[in-house]
């Protein structure tokens, strides 16, 4: 009789747990049978009318009911917990195609990236920063370098005139001037700067920028002016890079060179950029003139140096692929924020 | 300097493809800017006959003409008149591609089928005008391209000469460095003209009065001249080096110019007054018409060549119009002189005239040539105006300079170019280049005799670079140099710059870059008055525009004109700023003063636009808290923005000065409306303009750690109804100066005006929060501290509690 009671409740109670849709019926369900005043509580009440022959048996049934409803009902708890959960997911789904909440991104000036870059690549060689002024005196953006009033090498750089005796500087030579009465060798500098020459056309912008190398030492030739040359285009244009150096003239520098590097463009078989050379002239250099050591008070008979010098546009349109110089100077977002 | 192929092969026998003989001048330090084929691309163009010439029918002014190509007879319409049946012409067939892109096709001109085009001399591209069509010589083979049958067939090398190369302003001076590399000997042209007598001292006389500027001066002269024009070969010749041609004897002058380098200058021996030359300076603003019809005022520095009674050719630079060479001219009176260069270089750009001669001079001329051009040139003008040479040279070369012996140590060679260079690979390499080279006074020493024709060789680091160059700068090895690095941190500088414009940027801001250089009235659109220091600007004596006239004192006007241009581009939210010197005259100083400024604009919405930014538009705060992030960066505390001062250009409302230390570090502020108008802008713009100089000397190192507290904090927040004039600064300032205890940080964060609050009041709500490094504080504790605050703050600035 009470056998039969227990297995109607068990049916019962199972049946309701698998029924239960949610949490809360479950939890319902649960009540219902294993509460104080469920179903199985009862149950338990009864037990004092029973003989105490069939107590434990009826007991022991009882537990292992209990137990079972407990088990189904961890169980169900547990897929409805998992349920409910990924319903609320479900619910909180968005589209994650739409753009994110952005902040206005800064950019450098591309003529400030590749002058860092440049910096940075010498400075692991121990080259130290110098600076010098934009307006400049005769001294040491001529004379000290080797160019003397009315001569034709005056003529390669046509310039800005503030006075007789002062300038814009043409170059970032004099830096070498200024540094080099000031320091005694070794020195290793590299000096970037802001240039002028007077000259606008698409090519040519009054006002550029130069980074200047050099490096003075008890025994440097014109092999290391090389070795130092090939491994920054290397480091800055990517391994390999085809370098060639060739003779030409600067009065400051002797012997002087030009140094081309195979075009970036296209790779050196010729085309509109090169001029169908194959090659792009990069950089002037050579060996420091006794001339300046002269004009520094260094002795050339005990010291020798290098020096170079490039125009950071020049790189950087070669770098970023820009075909337009005056972009640089234009200040368009539009351009500024690609960098 | 443009040279052609053929030309230098008549002084040396090469071997070189003109592609390859290009990369080889190059490679030696002539490099060559352009290698053009004369006739390249034009082999249709063939050499034809005109078998008849009939009238076009249907036109006038054209005619048909039956054309013989060598293997059949084509039809071709004409509109020229210089031809007849018979003639040699140029026959442009269908497909030819003329100068300028000028496609010839198969058309019909009227009616008339015309199988390709006669061509003109301009139209082949080897003059500049034509009066018809070319004529050729006859006895050409039809069918012939033209260029090969006229013998033109030639390259043209544009070389990009350095200064220090004049020897290399000829024919003869390029051929030399060919002989050069290739081993091979130069032939120089050796006219030897064989005079009787000294007739030419009757005639003509020359004095150098200034020997110093002119130390040679030479002269021939030939009569019985028929001026007229010069041969074909002589024409060509000259317009393949960019030359045109003049008359024969204009063209010979310039035609040896070429071959040997040395400028030349024909007289009409009739206008010289009293057949005389004398070399000395102008007066002081004498007035001398050179033959380009320019007059010209003279200065005492300038060096004349004069006649009897006047000046008759600017020395070195050009002739004058009183003696030039003229269609009836019949004795001639030729010039070959030297000058020094320096003198040359300052009249040609005193009078604002660079030309072939004087180019040549200023570089510097060869002085032994002098003779050598004179004879070639005398000659070649007797021969081809079918004159006579008058027996005799006046050669006038009081006295002989001297040639240069240098010495060069092998040992010097090796140590500079770090190549170990035998002492007879030095001679050998310097013997090539016309060097005269003896053994010296060790066993590594040479002496070595300068020609007259390299004056750029003056000491020995001139003769290493020379054998550098002959060396091979690619066979010279890659070395690392050795020695000691002791490499520094960058300069505290450099450091700052490159903090300031990692924070700009990292603050959203674009870096700009504009010219130095700006206009006069740049600075007048902000308003500034008259006694503002950066009204005092620093002038270009030669500036290219008025645009780009004087050095900006300031960075506002071009970095306003940027937003203009942008805003005109439609970016609207901008955010710009600029770090770079600005330029100030120094009263009675030899230099300028230059400081770093850095100035940034902001303008348009807060944040991008986007599917869920807000659009709000900047306002003075956003400007405000980037400098405040620039400040906190460079460890700059206590700056004080004071809205006392600001700049006439901003709001004055809306705008400050910012203080620290009693320095002015700069202003930030909204730009004020009428400003914006100068500048065409319709928006808001935001404006901060800071003294990098200053900043460098303020900014502070890193204050050091504060250890962290364990325990939990507690916040209070209080609401302050305040008088409206009473500046967030000053309740701040009573906030961090009371003191109070356990106080770790203070916020404003809230500020509210309007309903419940009365007018000419305002409430500040302020949230503090207070912790202790050793125990959790108790209400109590907390309370008590919070209310003395408190109370402070409502003594001190007659505060409510809300």
């Amino acid at each position: 009789m009470m056998k039969e009671r227990l297995q109607k409740l068990q049916d019962e109670a199972l049946a309701a747990l698998q029924q239960a849709a949610d949490l809360n019926a479950l939890q319902d369900v649960r009540v219902q049978y294993l509460g104080k005043k469920g179903a199985l509580t009862d149950v338990m009440k009864g037990m004092r009318d029973l003989s105490p022959e069939e107590r434990p048996a009826i007991g022991q049934l009882v537990n292992t009911l209990k137990d079972q409803i407990e088990a189904v009902f961890a169980e169900r708890q547990t897929l409805l917990n998992q349920a409910a959960i990924d319903a609320r997911l479900a619910s909180e789904k968005i589209d994650v195609t739409l753009p994110g909440r952005g902040t206005f991104a800064g950019s450098k000036h591309p003529v400030t990236l590749v002058t860092e870059e440049i910096v940075d690549i010498f400075s692991r060689l121990g080259f130290v920063v110098e600076e010098g002024p934009e307006i400049e005196q005769d001294f040491y953006n001529f004379e000290a370098l080797n160019i003397p009033k009315d001569h034709p090498a005056r003529d390669m750089q046509d310039t800005f005139y503030i006075s007789d005796d002062l300038v814009l500087r043409t170059h970032t030579s004099p830096v070498q001037i200024r540094t080099m009465l000031k320091n005694k060798p070794p020195v290793r500098v590299i000096a970037p700067g802001t240039v002028y020459r007077r000259d606008s056309d698409i090519t040519h912008s009054p006002m550029f920028h130069q980074i200047e190398g050099f490096l003075v030492d008890e025994k440097v030739t014109f092999g290391d002016l090389k070795g130092i040359l090939t491994h920054f285009l290397n480091q800055f244009f990517g391994k390999g890079q085809d370098v060639r150096f060739r003779p030409s003239f600067f009065p400051f520098t002797e012997p002087s060179a030009e140094v081309d590097i195979a075009c970036v463009i296209c790779g050196g078989k010729g085309c509109r950029v090169c001029s169908q050379t194959g090659w792009l002239e990069i950089l002037g250099c050579g060996m420091i003139d006794p001339a300046v050591f002269e004009s520094v008070e260094y002795d050339a008979g005990s010291c020798s140096g290098f020096a170079f010098g490039m125009g950071l546009e020049r790189i950087a349109m070669l770098k970023y692929g820009v075909n337009d110089l005056r972009l640089f100077f234009e200040n368009d977002l539009r351009f500024l924020r690609q960098f | 300097m443009i040279v052609t192929y053929n030309w230098l092969k008549e002084f040396v026998d090469f071997d070189y493809s003109p592609q390859e003989l290009c990369d080889r001048l190059t490679m030696v330090g002539l490099e060559v800017d352009a290698l053009e084929e004369i006739g390249g691309g034009l082999e249709s163009v063939i050499v034809a006959k005109l078998e008849s010439v009939e009238k076009h029918p249907e036109a006038d002014r054209l005619t048909v003409c039956q054309v013989n190509n060598g293997s059949e007879i084509v039809q071709v319409v004409c509109g020229a008149t210089n031809h007849l049946a018979g003639d040699l012409v140029a026959l442009a067939q269908p497909g030819s591609v003329l100068p300028g892109e000028f496609k010839i096709k198969k058309s019909k001109i009227r009616g008339q089928v015309s199988l390709g085009m006669l061509c003109s001399e301009k139209e082949l591209g080897i003059a500049e005008e034509a009066a018809g069509i070319i004529i050729l010589p006859e006895g050409l083979t039809l069918g012939l391209p033209v260029f090969e049958a006229l013998k033109l067939k030639d390259y043209q090398i544009e070389i990009g000469l350095t200064p220090n190369r004049p020897d290399c302003l000829s024919i003869v001076g390029v051929a030399r460095e060919v002989a050069a590399m290739c081993g091979k000997p130069l032939h120089l042209p050796d006219p030897q003209i064989e005079d009787q007598g000294q007739e030419i001292t009757q005639k003509a006389s020359v004095t150098i009065e200034d020997a110093e500027l002119c130390p040679r001066y030479a002269a021939r002269m030939i009569t019985g001249v028929k001026i007229g024009p010069s041969p074909d070969w002589i024409v060509r010749r000259l317009e393949a080096v960019g030359m045109r041609s003049i008359n024969n004897v204009v063209d010979v002058t310039n035609y040896v110019m070429m071959e040997l380098g040395h400028p030349l200058h024909a007289f009409d021996y009739r206008l010289l007054e009293e057949g005389r030359i004398v070399v000395k300076r102008a007066h002081q603003g004498e007035k001398f018409i050179s033959l380009d019809d320019q007059e010209h005022n003279l200065s005492s520095e300038d060096l004349m060549i004069c006649d009897g009674k006047r000046p008759v050719a600017m020395a070195g630079v050009m002739g004058g119009q009183n003696s030039e060479v003229q269609d009836d001219t019949e004795t001639i009176l030729l010039e070959a002189a030297y000058f020094k260069p320096t003198a040359i270089r300052r009249t040609s750009k005193r009078h604002g005239m660079h030309t072939e001669s004087s180019h040549r001079f200023e570089r510097g001329a060869d002085i032994d040539m002098v003779p050598v051009a004179l004879d070639r040139a005398a000659s070649l003008i007797a021969e081809l105006g079918q004159g006579a040479l008058v027996a005799g040279v006046i050669d006038n070369y009081p006295q002989q300079l001297k040639t240069p012996v240098l010495s060069i140590d092998a040992q010097n060679v090796e140590k500079l170019l770090g190549i170990p260079v035998a002492c007879d690979q030095v001679e050998q390499l310097l013997d090539s280049i016309g060097l005269n080279v003896s053994a010296g006074d060790s066993p590594s020493r040479l002496q070595v005799t300068v020609p007259s024709f390299r004056p750029d060789l003056e000491r020995e680091v001139d003769l290493i670079e020379e054998v550098a160059r002959l060396y091979g700068y690619e066979h010279i090895p890659t070395t690392m140099p050795v020695g000691t690095v002791d490499a520094p941190q960058a300069p505290l500088r450099q450091q700052l710059q490159k903090q300031l414009r990692d924070t700009m940027v990292a603050k959203g801001f674009s870096e700009a870059m504009n010219y130095s250089f700006i206009s006069t009235e740049a600075l007048a659109k902000l308003g500034l008055p008259a006694d503002d220091q950066r009204l005092e600007q620093v002038k270009l004596l030669n500036p290219l525009t008025e645009d780009q006239s004087v050095m900006r004192t300031s960075l506002v006007p071009s970095l306003l004109d940027s937003v203009a241009r942008n805003l005109a581009y439609r970016s609207n939210d901008l955010r710009l700023f600029e770090l770079r010197p600005v330029f100030l005259p120094l009263a009675g100083a030899e230099t300028c003063q230059e400081d770093l400024r850095l100035c940034g604009v902001l303008c348009g919405r807060q944040q991008p636009e986007g599917w869920s930014q807000s659009a709000t538009a900047v306002d003075f705060y956003d400007l405000k808290g980037i400098a405040e992030e620039l400040f906190c960066r460079l460890q700059i505390d206590r700056v004080d923005y004071n809205a006392e001062r600001s700049e006439p250009y901003l709001h004055p409302g809306k705008s400050c000065t910012l203080l620290c230390q009693d320095r002015v570090l700069g202003t930030i502020g909204e730009v004020h409306p009428q400003v914006l108008a100068e500048f065409d802008i319709d928006q808001p713009v935001f404006l901060l303009d800071i003294d990098v100089e200053v900043l460098i000397e303020l900014a502070g190192k890193h204050p050091g750690f504060t250890p962290l507290s364990r325990f939990p904090d507690v916040i209070r927040d209080s609401a302050l109804l305040l008088d409206e004039e009473i500046s967030a600064a000053e309740v701040m300032r009573i906030i961090t100066r009371s003191k109070v205890k356990y106080m770790e940080d203070a916020v404003l964060f809230d500020l509210y005006t309007g309903k419940g609050i009365p007018d000419g009041k305002k409430s500040l709500a302020v949230r503090i929060r207070y912790r202790d490094l050793e125990k959790t504080l108790t209400e109590e504790e907390v309370s008590k501290a919070h209310g003395r605050l408190i109370k402070s703050l409502c003594q001190q600035l007659g505060a409510e509690i809300r």
